[in-house]
């Protein structure tokens, strides 16, 4: 029996292989241009996956991507991001100012502004909502992104003002400043403060006024900043501890909790919000289309609690509004009649499926069961085939990969040696080899941000690379270039386990080898272990990193050097570095601006604390029928320009255009 | 016999209750946390989310908090999805989990049972080799390779089925996951039955019967399969108890919002209180259908009393 059964499976096996051929053959035979049936819906919808289900239905709650994307249908923002660059648009506010110092943005909404279910839409909603975005009960994860606003992370972190019972005076931040900071602080604020009571008596001595619209609460924002200290007992005597100033000013004083009135955003009338920042942040703009930003329906919150973002308890603001919401399975939204422009919405509904399966949505989009996917969706092994395809988008995304190098352990602490190291590498070859990507010689991801001026850095160049190490004493007795000198074992390169990560690593590894005759050990740290070495600077030599920016601006790269903690990771700080960021963000002319943070960039590079090697591409498929949506670098789409074109010579062949917004 | 059934529902409460310590252990023991990921958190909002969540008191508070909710058989609220509980989840994916399962079970029954049966009565001839060659094709080929296998012929080369998505039932989705996940199913069933018919139609009682000139119909339905099943039935509890509660290649090849797509991510997203709200009703429904195999048993075997 035995025998014949093996005969019956290797018929059977036969079989199967045979349909399998069968089965590729006839989806070659189809239309190749793009990856399966090209058959628009039969109505006016857009069927999308959307990746991982929504953690939430509440914008301020999740932070993820794939909830963004759903928010961006039901909630409408101050701005909106462009559809073709991500850089902000107005949505609810019609425009917008800012003052001399970008410190105070004041914008203006359209008139008649509708919650779905027809109430109306004010300034206060947004006030309502920035404060409940950084209550620290609702603890929303991205809250951080909001710390721009003044006195938003104090009360974001339950930390407190400190006043004097008797005179009811706040003790001033840059009362208890040590010598240095008070230096550092005056190069940050170049505007003097200006005294309350002169302020009372003359209100036009207000920044950026318009003085028709001023308030106590405007006052308030500009006088000098209040000292805030940590809620925490044992963490405020730390801080005492090393500043005598802070530890008299402490004495004998209240503590008063930073409360929600207190952070920076006002209504001074029904149709204008006013928020002022503790920094100089031009880029602040383009922060508020994300999705912490978006008013929430207060009414619809406080009468279900966390039950207001079912179906039937949501109220919403954006072109659409919500219909179903089938977890694992399905949201509908539709049409928005309340919506300030209605009339010019393409899609009566949009079907956001939520699969993180590669397979499965490749299987849906090639079925011709859904229009469009989200980003990094296309599985590596499929993308000789598809790469080629008409309907596959690829395009420069804000993300980039990098080595960091510890500067502070030799040899690294010498420029030439990690010049050296960069020049080494071929990355058009990476880049060629890692498939989904563009190569990246300087700091800022290629294509990204129109009009910011392309910084070089340094190309592919081995010879220049030894001869470089041979300057910085790596040579014989000749004056050549010799590898047995240099101290291999000081260096390593520590990355976190994964295929990718591993495989770059590969990489640049053979490349070192083969351009500087130094094989460098690579080393793989578990993740949480990774980011703490990292962190510290205990690493030797090179540490992966990548960065995805946070909003559709040039800073949210190079910030990563403003300060010496956080995510910088390579020891390498400078002040002047620091004081050029400053320049550039009080500077009001975002041509000029952008040309001062291409040379900060290009004075980060000269330092060469990092190893540019990647910028991320985007990775996803859409029908040519879906116009109106562009792989832009977030891959955020703003839905109401979505529209199905039935005309086939009118569809997208390739990569839409999207040289202008 | 009300005694056994009562002493089996006793037994499974500290069962229950041990399965979720010993899960809770572990949720603590990997690394991570429901909301870390790829850029740090600044620590004054991960405070904020420790205090939401409670996750700044002591373990032997969380222990206490988590095992008078489990004996109230209420597990909680989602870490990952806000303000959902974790009873709405079951209620809500039970049903799409449970439906698949016992129509693949349904399948696999009727179609394992035939072939099993027919095997059994014409052994080594040609339907007993295609019948158990195909079903050692069933058993060796993972779901994970008939589902896109079958997705591949039917929803992308016929374009017949639509390739994944629940949509109720009944609809034209629920055939292709149905059928990947009664393969395996169907071909034990099939195998266990013809090994089950083959040791009780060469038995005596079978042999009787015959002499007895009973109809041959007679002798299979009523004398024979009574007692071939009994393999199968002790195999049901398990199986069923395992479909029902989700199954987690199936429901992610084919996107489907059941309990087993659900668990994976739990564990990935280290959702504890979901995690242990689906391995507690997992466990339960183990037991309870152990239990019932059991009670089955004394009725097909009068030879069995508790």
């Amino acid at each position: 029996m035995d025998l014949h059964a093996s005969r019956w499976v290797q018929i059977a096996c036969v079989l199967l292989t045979l349909a399998l051929v069968a089965a590729s053959c006839t989806t070659r035979a189809n239309d190749s241009q793009f990856f399966g049936l090209v058959k628009p819906p039969a109505e006016n919808v857009l069927r999308y996956i959307s990746g991982d289900e929504p953690e939430s239905l509440d914008p301020q709650v999740s932070s993820g991507q794939p909830e963004a994307r759903i928010y961006m249908a039901i909630f409408a923002g101050l701005v909106e991001y462009g559809p073709k660059t991500d850089a902000p648009i107005p949505e609810l506010a019609e425009h917008w100012e800012v003052n001399n110092d970008n410190t105070e943005f004041t914008f203006h909404l359209r008139p008649n502004l509708h919650w779905s279910n027809g109430d109306p839409l004010t300034a206060q909603d947004f006030v309502y909502s920035f404060r409940r975005a950084l209550s620290p009960a609702l603890a929303s994860r991205s809250a951080y992104l909001a710390y721009y606003i003044k006195y938003a992370e104090g009360y974001n972190s339950g930390a407190m003002f400190v006043r004097d019972p008797q005179s009811g005076a706040f003790v001033l931040a840059r009362d208890v400043e040590l010598e240095a900071q008070t230096k550092a602080a005056e190069t940050q604020s170049p505007s003097a403060p200006v005294d309350q009571k002169q302020l009372a008596e003359h209100p036009e001595l207000a920044k950026g006024e318009t003085t028709e619209l001023d308030t106590p609460f405007h006052h308030f924002m500009h006088e000098p900043d209040r000292l805030v200290v940590s809620g925490d007992e044992a963490e405020r005597a730390k801080a005492a501890a090393t500043n005598p100033k802070l530890k008299a000013a402490l004495a004998g004083k209240e503590l008063v909790p930073v409360k929600a009135e207190d952070i920076g955003v006002e209504a001074p009338d029904e149709q204008t919000v006013r928020i002022s920042l503790a920094q100089p942040a031009p880029f602040f703009v383009g922060l508020l289309a994300h999705q912490l930003f978006r008013p929430v329906p207060r009414q619809a919150i406080e009468r279900f609690g966390a039950a207001w973002t079912q179906p039937q308890n949501m109220i919403c603001s954006g072109a659409f509004k919500l219909e179903q919401w089938k977890p694992y399975n399905v949201i509908v939204v539709g049409r928005n009649p309340q919506y300030w422009d209605a009339s010019n919405v393409n899609l009566d509904k949009i079907y956001f499926y939520p699969t993180n399966e590669a397979t499965t949505m490749m299987n849906m989009y090639k079925a011709g069961e859904v229009d469009a996917t989200y980003n990094h969706t296309v599985p590596p092994a499929w993308l000789d085939r598809i790469r080629p395809l008409k309907d596959y988008m690829n395009a420069p995304e804000m993300a980039t990969e990098y080595y960091q190098i510890n500067i502070t352990k030799p040899p690294m602490n010498d420029v030439r040696v990690r010049k050296a190291f960069n020049m080494a590498i071929d990355k058009q070859a990476l880049s060629d080899f890692r498939k989904v990507t563009k190569p990246l010689y300087a700091f800022m991801p290629e294509g990204i941000f129109p009009g910011y001026a392309k910084v070089p850095g340094d190309g592919f160049d081995p010879a220049k690379a030894r001869k470089l190490l041979a300057e910085a004493g790596y040579r014989d007795a000749s004056g050549n270039y010799d590898p047995t000198k240099f101290p291999i074992n000081q260096v390593e390169l520590s990355y976190n386990p994964s295929e990718s990560n591993r495989a770059v690593a590969e990489f640049v590894q053979a490349q070192w080898k083969q351009n500087l005759k130094l094989t460098v050990p690579l080393k793989a740290i578990e993740w949480k272990t990774f980011l703490d070495t990292r962190s510290r600077l205990e690493y030797k030599g090179f540490s992966r990193a990548g960065w995805i920016g946070d909003y559709a601006d040039p800073f949210t790269f190079l910030a990563l050097f403003y300060t010496p903690k956080g995510d910088n990771g390579t020891g390498w700080w400078d002040p002047k570095y620091v004081k050029m960021l400053d320049d550039a963000n009080h500077q009001l002319d975002p041509q000029k601006r952008y040309a001062l943070l291409a040379q900060a960039e290009s004075y980060m590079l000269d330092a060469q604390p990092v190893i540019p090697l990647l910028t991320n591409a985007t990775n996803l498929m859409k029908k040519p029928y879906v116009k109106g949506m562009y792989p832009n670098p977030q891959t955020l789409h703003a839905w109401k320009f979505v529209y199905i074109e039935r005309d086939p010579a009118k569809w997208d062949y390739g990569v839409p255009d999207m040289s202008a917004e | 016999m009300l005694r056994f059934i009562m002493r089996r529902i006793l037994v499974t409460i500290p069962m229950v209750l041990i399965v979720v310590t010993l899960t809770w252990g572990l949720i603590r023991l990997a690394p991570g946390n429901f909301y870390s990921g790829e850029k740090k958190l600044p620590p004054a909002v991960e405070k904020n989310l420790r205090e939401k969540y409670g996750l700044n008191q002591p373990w032997y508070v969380q222990y206490y908090r988590l095992m008078r909710n489990v004996v109230q058989l209420d597990f909680g609220t989602s870490l990952k999805y806000e303000g959902q509980s974790v009873n709405s989840i079951l209620v809500r994916t039970v049903p799409v989990s449970a439906i698949l399962g016992l129509l693949a079970y349904l399948l696999a029954l009727t179609v394992g049972l035939i072939a099993g049966v027919l095997a059994a009565l014409k052994q080594n001839s040609k339907i007993d080799y295609a019948s158990m060659a195909l079903a050692m094709l069933g058993i060796s080929l993972p779901s994970f390779v008939l589902g896109p296998l079958l997705v591949l012929i039917f929803s992308l080369t016929l374009y017949w089925l639509p390739p994944a998505r629940w949509n109720g039932f009944p609809s034209w989705n629920l055939l292709l996951p149905v059928l990947t996940l009664s393969a395996i199913y169907m071909a034990y069933i099939a195998r266990l039955t013809r090994s089950g018919m083959l040791e009780v139609l060469r038995s005596d009682y079978i042999r009787t019967a015959r002499a007895k000139g009973l109809k041959e119909l007679d002798v299979i339905l009523r004398h024979a399969l009574r007692g071939g099943l009994l393999p199968v039935v002790s195999f049901t509890g398990p199986a069923l108890a395992l479909l029902v509660t989700g199954t987690v290649v199936v429901e992610r090849i084919f996107a489907l919002p059941g309990l087993g797509n659900y668990f994976i991510n739990a564990n990935l997203n280290r959702d504890e209180p979901l995690i242990i709200g689906i391995v507690a009703f997992t466990s339960i429904v183990i037991l309870l259908f152990n239990l019932l195999v059991d009670i089955a048993y004394a009725y097909i075997d009068p030879r069995i009393r508790y």
